[in-house]
């Protein structure tokens, strides 16, 4: 096992707890109301994406070199 | 003096209130002037690559992919520890939302670290550099670089916020510089998310 | 919820004013003091870009120039267009007269940010000098647009100018930050949007365009700097740069700072305009709206600079069309305020007569600018003497006459004295015939192809030259009559009281000068501050005027 296979790895890995966690705590927070609490729910949802973006780039299926 | 509670938040006093909505509003304008400035970049960079010299211009290597997807990973990563530091001070659970503080913390150095490598790689082994790449260097640089920039300041953003809590400048209800920490945090964990996909994605 | 409320909180809450010198007049935390800093220092710098108008004026009084070298007639120009926007009219109509007016006319005890604003004034003065500061080192030379490559060229001053005006930018967002919030929240009980006065809802249009677009030319300004200084290759052609990116940029931003100029000159003008003819506004909702819909309509015609620089044809045709369609919320505020002047009762002071020439001019102004917008017309006489002639009209014509308006309408508020009824009107007679004198005539030498920003031209055009460079003088004179004017009667004018012109916005409900709480009860508004034959819609203002206790620190 080489070092890229490590980063492929890591990166899927390290993505799907950042989306669990991410749509966990966007779930949890799904009706506090407030300014900053609205604003905290789309950065949530964001980052929810932002995983799933960098577990499938791990996982090979999107990205370019 | 009359208390109220904010809305998702806790019991203040009425000055506080007032004072809190307007600094929540005005942080919030700071960082939609902060987007336009990415955007601006951001506007410059697809601008030029649709110029029609061909991406990457000939001659230049893009970064790796791998390393650059556990980077964005380790970031998007401290956004979720940085959310359940500012639930557990909301909770009074103050050395829970110090240990989350400080992976933030720590995971920030790891990305800034990451990004020094990639720019290592880059720049000794690819030889891409800033000014000497044509617009591959200027916009991957800048863009990059910018963000960069605001983690750095972020990451200290953040050990100053740790250090006042630690010598009790905010309570259980009064913890507003907290929840703009996290703001500026998010926001730079969600440009991530757009500038990792337009430099690695497509 | 954005309403501040009555009892315990920032309504209740006056600091003690300060005492010592420095903390109550240079580093001030009070709005109106620094309104004040704000007027008197973009009128410092009005003076100085307007001896480099002069110097101008007096290298085209003869055809082959001969005053100063060509190289120092680009200098002069670039630093003249970039100080007289940056340094003079922008900052005069949102950091001077929106500090000054607009938190006493929502009712509120000051602005936001109290310590941001005091950093968005001293920003000001120290990115001004700057930007003058570049002559030492070889100013700028492409005009006040610096289009690459030949700003990319230019000497070290350019990156100077860079500096300079990206300063000025962070001075303004932050002052479109603080405005906004401002206005967002701190509105007095009953001061709804629709009852807030037209001059705050002019400086409500243009809070966010002070925040979005000026952002927008920072990033084009930090480009700019990183070529000129690393090499960094965005605008270069030879390196696959774009020079018409800059262009894009740049536009995005100076297309709503245009805007940025004039949505608070609208402000003034619909203050103005409706107390000297004791009616109230026609269409308040209109125009305050129109505001908003200028405001977001100017972000979306900026490529209508770039008719000449080759940009696609398909994308020309709906910039032409939108510009034209931006007239339409603009005719609607003429109209509104012939509307007003219809039938009322007009009291021709000086103030009153700035606004009816704004109007004039203004209109004007605007017309050559729809014909600019029609892209046929355009390319013809897109660089010539058509554009100064038209931005100055837009600019001199309106800004400008807005801001002479507003001086004499607000002295008695700023100062508790009167300015000359007399020496104003000597000042408008003098300016309105050096100003048509000087710009009137640049639209037939556009028309007939003069190009601008060129020390010298072709001798037939010499006469109408100068002509324009001695109405020029009178103009000068004009303006040396007004700072006379003014500096007289800061400390010898007549006094005014509290509400010289029995006007009914807020601010002339309290003591001239404005005290430092601004108010000693916040008041409760019901209605319009427009209808001069009801009774005033305020409410908890009864002891403002007299010598009741200040209520110092209660909560």
């Amino acid at each position: 096992m080489n070092g890229l296979e490590i980063e492929h790895i890591v990166a899927v890995v390290l993505g799907v707890i950042v989306v669990c966690v991410a749509l966990f705590a966007l779930r949890n927070d799904w009706k506090t109301p407030g300014l900053d609490n609205q604003v905290f729910k789309i950065m949530l949802g964001l980052l929810a994406l932002g995983g799933v973006l960098a577990a499938l780039t791990g996982a090979g299926f999107i990205g370019k070199s | 003096m009359a208390v109220v509670s904010i809305p998702g938040g806790g019991e203040v006093d009425q000055l506080y209130a007032e004072t809190r909505a307007l600094r929540l509003q005005g942080f919030l304008l700071f960082l939609v002037s902060d987007i336009v400035l990415f955007s601006s970049f951001i506007f410059a960079y697809l601008y030029l690559r649709n110029s029609g010299q061909g991406w990457p211009p000939p001659g230049v290597t893009r970064p790796a992919i791998a390393l650059g997807a556990v980077n964005a990973a380790i970031l998007f990563g401290s956004g979720a520890t940085m959310h359940y530091a500012l639930e557990n001070f909301k909770h009074g659970k103050f050395m829970r939302y110090a240990a989350f503080m400080i992976s933030t913390i720590i995971l920030g150095v790891l990305f800034l670290s990451g990004q020094g490598f990639e720019y290592y790689t880059l720049y000794v082994h690819d030889h891409v550099s800033w000014s000497g790449s044509g617009i591959f260097g200027a916009s991957f640089f800048t863009l990059t670089g910018m963000h960069g920039f605001h983690v750095f300041c972020g990451i200290w953003y953040l050990t100053i916020l740790l250090l006042q809590s630690v010598h009790g400048v905010y309570d259980k209800n009064k913890y507003f510089g907290l929840t703009a920490g996290t703001l500026y945090w998010h926001f730079v964990d969600v440009i991530w998310v757009v500038l990792f996909s337009i430099f690695y994605l497509v | 919820m954005s309403v501040i409320a009555e009892h315990g909180g920032l309504a209740e809450h006056i600091h003690p004013e300060p005492q010592g010198f420095i903390r109550k007049y240079i580093f001030s935390l009070d709005h109106k003091i620094i309104g004040i800093q704000y007027i008197i220092t973009a009128f410092v710098f009005f003076v100085l870009a307007g001896c480099l108008a002069e110097i101008i004026r007096i290298q085209l009084m003869h055809a082959n120039g001969g005053f100063i070298t060509p190289d120092t007639y680009d200098e002069v120009y670039s630093i003249h267009g970039s100080a007289m926007v940056w340094l003079v009219i922008i900052p005069m109509l949102t950091g001077g007269f929106g500090n000054l007016v607009m938190p006493v006319q929502i009712g509120a005890r000051d602005v936001a940010f109290p310590w941001l604003n005091m950093i968005s004034f001293w920003i000001f003065p120290v990115s001004g000098l700057m930007l003058f500061s570049s002559f030492l080192m070889g100013a700028p030379v492409a005009g006040w647009t610096e289009y690459p490559p030949m700003s990319l060229q230019g000497a070290a001053g350019t990156s100077m100018w860079c500096a300079a005006i990206f300063l000025v930018g962070v001075s303004s967002t932050l002052t479109g930050i603080n405005f906004l919030v401002t206005m967002l929240k701190m509105r007095a009980p009953g001061m709804t949007y629709t009852r807030m006065p037209l001059f705050c809802w002019g400086q409500f249009a243009t809070a966010p365009l002070l925040m979005i677009a000026t952002t927008a030319l920072a990033a084009a300004l930090a480009a700019l700097f990183m070529e000129r200084q690393f090499g960094v290759p965005f605008y270069d052609p030879t390196k696959g740069g774009s020079p018409v990116l800059w262009q894009h940029m740049f536009w995005f931003y100076s297309h709503p700072a245009v805007y940025i100029m004039i949505l608070p000159a609208f402000g003034i003008m619909s203050e103005v305009i409706s107390v000297f003819s004791r009616k109230p506004i026609f269409g308040y909702r209109l125009i305050a709206f129109s505001s908003a819909a200028i405001a977001l309509a100017g972000f979306m015609v900026w490529a209508h600079h770039m008719f000449t620089s080759g940009i696609a044809p398909y994308m020309q045709l709906p910039f032409m069309v939108i510009t034209f369609i931006i007239a339409v919320p603009t005719g609607v505020k003429i109209f509104s305020w012939i509307a007003t002047l219809w039938e009322g009762k007009i009291h021709l002071t000086s103030s009153m007569l700035f606004a009816l020439g704004f109007l004039v001019l203004f209109t004007f102004g605007g017309i050559s600018g729809v014909f600019l917008a029609a892209i046929p017309f355009d390319l013809h006489v897109h660089g010539t003497y058509f554009i100064p002639a038209h931005l100055h009209f837009v600019l001199v014509g309106g800004s400008l006459m807005g801001i002479f308006s507003g001086i004499y309408y607000w002295f008695p508020k700023m100062t508790g004295r009167y300015m000359s009824e007399f020496w104003g009107r000597v000042h408008f007679v003098l300016f309105m015939i050096g100003f048509l004198g000087t710009f009137l005539p640049m639209h037939w030498l556009g028309a007939e192809g003069m190009p601008r920003r060129v020390a010298t031209y072709d001798p037939q055009f010499q006469g109408v030259n100068q002509f324009e460079s001695i109405f020029s003088f009178i103009m000068t004179l004009a303006i040396l009559i007004f700072f006379i004017n003014a500096l007289y009667s800061i400390r010898n004018g007549k006094k005014a009281g509290h509400n010289p012109w029995g006007a009914r916005t807020l601010e002339w409900q309290i003591p001239s000068p404005m005290p430092y709480y601004n108010f000693k009860h916040i008041p409760s508004v019901f209605g319009l501050p427009y209808d001069f034959t009801e009774p005033l819609p305020y409410a908890h203002l009864e002891e403002e005027l007299t010598d009741s206790p200040v209520p110092v620190g209660s909560h």
